[in-house]
């Protein structure tokens, strides 16, 4: 169970080696919760608790780090011991210094804000609601799956360090969407709202459930779905490219999200998740894009599941221009990894539980809404092609040469929206792609998304993020 | 312990049957990056899974405390959850036993220390130092226990080892790759020699090619992803049931290249044995696959009862969407050698690894694309010619694995993130005409 503060005092007390450095402890209790219905019927409904306990210690250079699902007192001194066993190791075949940047201790606590607890609403409820929402898009022999998923998440997290820091943090979540497949012939389908994976996700309760208004959709989506199967296909050649908010919140994630990640730059994730084209050398000089794109990464915007008061270092939330007006102009960083390019800890260091190690994540990637109306842009667009919510992804392993898939496209014929074509698929390079943005949308068509299934580290860590993106315009864009 | 906790999950569980799983680990790894070693954890943990099943319809549950009250307040959600769940269609209950697992050889063996494993790595970075490279990867050892019984007097228990490495060698711009998961242990030594073979392989000489199609020499690895996405795009339960698998209507018909046969095979010794899935139903050689026909798609018992095919006991999760999963991916070898499929090769691309593939494209074909990556040589007369940067490929897998001009005898093993108790066994295989972008 919740371990007392004084226990986990205890625990960093109990770490006797004359080369420590630093420790942390951290605790955890995740609850989920998934109601699924497909077709009708109930198809996944499964609610989970996960606690754990993760010590970490860094002695001399080598870090440490132990871990259980075992929450008690004795199993936390255990874990602390271990922890020293693992990081003796680490200094057997560790050879490069460690430099922390500096953090102020801090204690503290904080919690997401919420209106209806997901918890207080009862499972029958989101059920019906669920069933209501996917019931429109049935009855059509070529929909072979119409089905709706809402998710409830929360995690509490308590954080003690050897710096005197002790933080209490409580994240609550929830998502919703829906999603219909079609087959006609070889012909296969997909269309969600408002967004693929189960749905959009907020730091926030029911509420935001009935905000998405899923049932309202269900009707268009499944107009949508069965107007794809007969669509013409999206044409191959370079086009003025429109990208949807939704789609282009997924570009910011995989071209610019992942490649400012600094322990990718340094190698650090070569192995699986891969490097960055983004080398420190390139900061405050390389132009990633035109002048009207600005990104930034926020922890601090409300009701977002990537926001948080403190990261897993103890280092509190912060906003920082990543591309400063096209240029690229900061990393997400680290305690560990911003000294080694001669800044501090920028705070996104975190952990999916206490038993995982804290690295870096996206916190919120937010594309910053420029001042034209979406509108203007296709009115000032001759011939091009609107794209929206993503169907496919993949991208190299420095972050350079992406192919997108988005399930919905239209041409765009003298400054109209014209007709609907299906899968769309575009690719390029990062940077002339962002080079190539001659338009962002302003704040009208800005939207944050949730994105709950990011994947990092080894173990496999799936981290929460999000992403603001209004619609962009990119000029002469490969689409296959 | 672990089937005392069964037995007190099961015993609270209520409903009309019950299943539980508990699985508990002692994970140790080790990640490493420019020779050095970056993270090191030690995890211990355990997880109890509950399903109960009401009038027909379920609920599942799962915690990772495990007094009495713990797993009462979780059976609790459990019985909730089914009580306003809906009977699943076709379901006839849950899994009723009486076959014998199978006889398998031990699948336990002491592993190895954190300092014992610092030690090897520390030998192969300084051997990495002596072919100017260094070395960026991941060397993991556990050990897991897993139980699994339901209200019909099932029991199932097995312990089982895993060690798995990854290992990049990098000089300068130029990288090779190996990787090997196994019941037995690993030989990261050996993995470190093998990756700076590939990365210092035609070190300097590199060349760009237009994209086209070539026939191209893919080693295991890179056929472990693309399947791993098959898995969830054409053989799972799910993908069948709604329509968007390639197997849809074509059971007992050709699908595939006559060369071609894929099984899910949990029982070969050589490979990652495990003896029953989830639900506790013993695991068998499944065929998906058979000389290049569609035999079955894998489900669990749910599914198995709803599209009226044989249990194929793919049950890995209690209460997953995907409604089957293999995850013991095993291709039949050919008769040739890798080396023999690239001297036959008058001018191709041979690819070590691939990267971020995606399967999503169109599901109906298996279309996927996705890049090369830490080590791509472009053959030329049947000689490894010059070093290549990564492509990028978009490929239907239903039409590459029906142009397959060879395979090698060798098989090689490659695990995944998202299999604990598996992965796949592939030979490197010559594919005709395969699309580079």
């Amino acid at each position: 169970m919740r371990p007392p503060r004084q226990q986990l005092e205890d625990a960093l007390k109990s770490l006797r080696d004359p080369l420590l450095r630093y420790a942390d402890v951290r605790y955890t209790a995740t609850q989920n919760q998934h109601v699924r219905v497909r077709n009708g019927e109930v198809d996944t409904l499964t609610s989970t608790v996960d606690r754990a306990i993760g010590v970490r210690v860094l002695v001399g250079n080598g870090w440490g780090f132990a871990a259980s699902s075992d929450t008690g007192e004795a199993s936390l001194m255990r874990t602390a011991q271990r922890a020293l066993e693992v990081a003796a190791a680490s200094n057997l075949a560790s050879s490069e210094k460690i430099v922390l940047s500096e953090v102020e201790p801090h204690v503290a606590t904080w919690q997401s804000h919420f209106e209806k607890d997901p918890w207080s609403i009862p499972l029958e409820r989101k059920i019906d609601h669920l069933l209501q929402a996917t019931e429109p898009m049935r009855g059509d022999p070529r929909i072979h799956q119409a089905s709706g998923d809402i998710s409830s998440y929360r995690q509490e997290k308590i954080f003690a360090s050897t710096i005197e820091s002790y933080i209490e943090q409580t994240t609550t979540e929830m998502g919703g969407g829906i999603e219909a497949l079609a087959l006609h012939g070889d012909e296969f389908q997909r269309r969600t709202y408002p967004n693929p994976f189960g749905g959009d996700f907020q730091a926030a309760g029911w509420e935001f459930i009935e905000r998405l208004d899923l049932a309202a959709k269900g009707s268009q989506i499944r107009d949508e779905v069965l107007a794809l199967l007969a669509a013409p296909k999206a044409p191959g050649g370079r086009f003025d490219l429109i990208v949807g908010s939704s789609q282009l919140a997924l570009q910011v994630h995989e071209s610019c999200g992942h490649p400012t990640e600094l322990d990718r730059a340094l190698g650090l994730e070569i192995s699986l998740a891969g490097g960055s084209f983004l080398q420190p050398p390139m900061l405050g000089e390389f132009r990633y894009g035109s002048d009207l794109v600005n990104i930034v990464a926020d922890a601090t915007v409300p009701k977002s599941i990537g926001s948080f008061a403190f990261d897993d270092d103890g280092v509190p939330a912060q906003r920082f221009p990543l591309i400063d007006r096209g240029i690229f102009v900061d990393y997400l960083t680290g305690r560990d990894t911003a000294p080694v390019i001669g800044r501090r800890s920028n705070g996104t260091v975190r952990a999916e539980s206490a038993a995982r190690i804290p690295i870096i994540r996206m916190t919120n990637i937010n594309l910053e809404p420029g001042t034209t109306p979406l509108e203007e842009i296709i009115a000032d667009t001759r011939r091009g092609i609107f794209v929206d919510t993503n169907k496919s992804w993949s991208i190299d392993d420095v972050r350079l040469n992406f192919q997108f898939g988005c399930e919905i496209a239209y041409e765009i014929d003298n400054g109209r929206l014209g007709r609907l074509l299906r899968n769309p698929v575009y690719g390029g390079t990062t940077p002339d792609f962002w080079r190539a943005c001659d338009a962002v949308a302003d704040r009208s068509s800005w939207q944050i998304w949730g994105v709950p299934n990011c994947g990092k580290g080894d173990p496999m860590q799936t981290m929460r993020v999000a992403h603001g993106a209004p619609a962009a315009r990119f000029r002469k864009v490969e689409m296959f | 312990m672990s089937f005392d906790v069964i037995d007190r999950a099961l015993e609270i569980a209520g409903g009309d049957e019950a299943d539980a799983n508990f699985i508990s680990s002692d994970a140790n790894i080790t990640r490493f990056a420019n020779s050095n070693i970056i993270q090191n954890m030690s995890e211990i943990s355990a997880e109890l899974t509950l399903r109960v099943v009401i009038d027909g319809a379920t609920g599942v549950a799962s915690t990772t405390s495990f007094q009495r009250e713990d797993i009462a307040e979780m059976a609790a959600v459990a019985r909730e959850a089914a009580r306003h769940s809906l009977p699943i269609r076709d379901f006839t209950g849950l899994y009723r036993g009486g076959e014998p697992v199978p006889d398998l050889p031990t699948l336990h063996r002491t592993d190895i220390t954190p300092a014992e494993k610092a030690r090897a790595l520390r030998t192969m970075f300084d051997r990495g130092r002596e072919a100017g490279a260094h070395f960026a990867g991941s060397y993991g050892t556990g050990t897991s226990s897993v139980a699994c019984g339901n209200s019909h007097g099932v029991r199932r228990e097995c312990t089982f080892s895993v060690s798995e490495a990854t290992v990049i060698a990098i000089r300068g711009d130029e990288s090779g790759y190996a990787t090997d998961i196994s019941r037995r242990g690993v030989d990261i030594l050996a993995l470190g020699a093998e990756a700076t073979e590939k990365a210092t392989l035609r070190s300097g000489v590199h060349e760009k090619l237009e994209g086209e199609n070539y026939d191209a020499i893919i080693e295991p690895p890179a056929i472990a992803e693309v399947l791993d996405w098959m898995n969830m795009i054409a053989f799972s339960g799910q993908s069948y049931e709604d329509g968007s698998s390639f197997f849809v209507d074509h059971l007992g018909k050709r699908v595939v290249g006559a060369n071609f046969t894929l099984t899910d095979d949990a029982i070969d010794p050589e490979f990652l044995p495990f003896p029953f899935d989830m639900e506790g139903l013993p695991k068998r050689r499944v065929t998906l696959i058979e000389n290049g026909i569609a035999r079955t798609p894998v489900v669990d018992k749910a599914y198995a009862d709803r599209l009226g095919v044989p249990p194929t006991a793919s049950g890995w999760a209690l209460g997953s969407p995907d409604h089957g999963s293999a995850l013991h991916l095993s291709v039949a070898a050919g008769a040739t050698t890798r080396d023999d499929l690239i001297r036959s090769t008058k001018r191709g691309i041979w690819v070590t690894r691939f990267n971020y593939v995606n399967g999503f494209l169109e599901p109906k074909t298996a279309m996927m694309t996705g890049t090369t990556r830490d080590g791509t040589f472009l053959i030329r007369d049947g000689e490894v010619a010059a070093r290549l940067p990564n492509l990028r490929w978009t490929q239907s897998m239903v039409e590459a694995f029906s142009r397959i001009d060879g395979l090698a005898r060798e098989r090689r093993r490659t695990g995944t993130w998202s299999n604990p108790f598996g992965g796949t066994i592939a030979p490197a295989m010559k594919i005709r005409d395969w699309h580079f972008a």
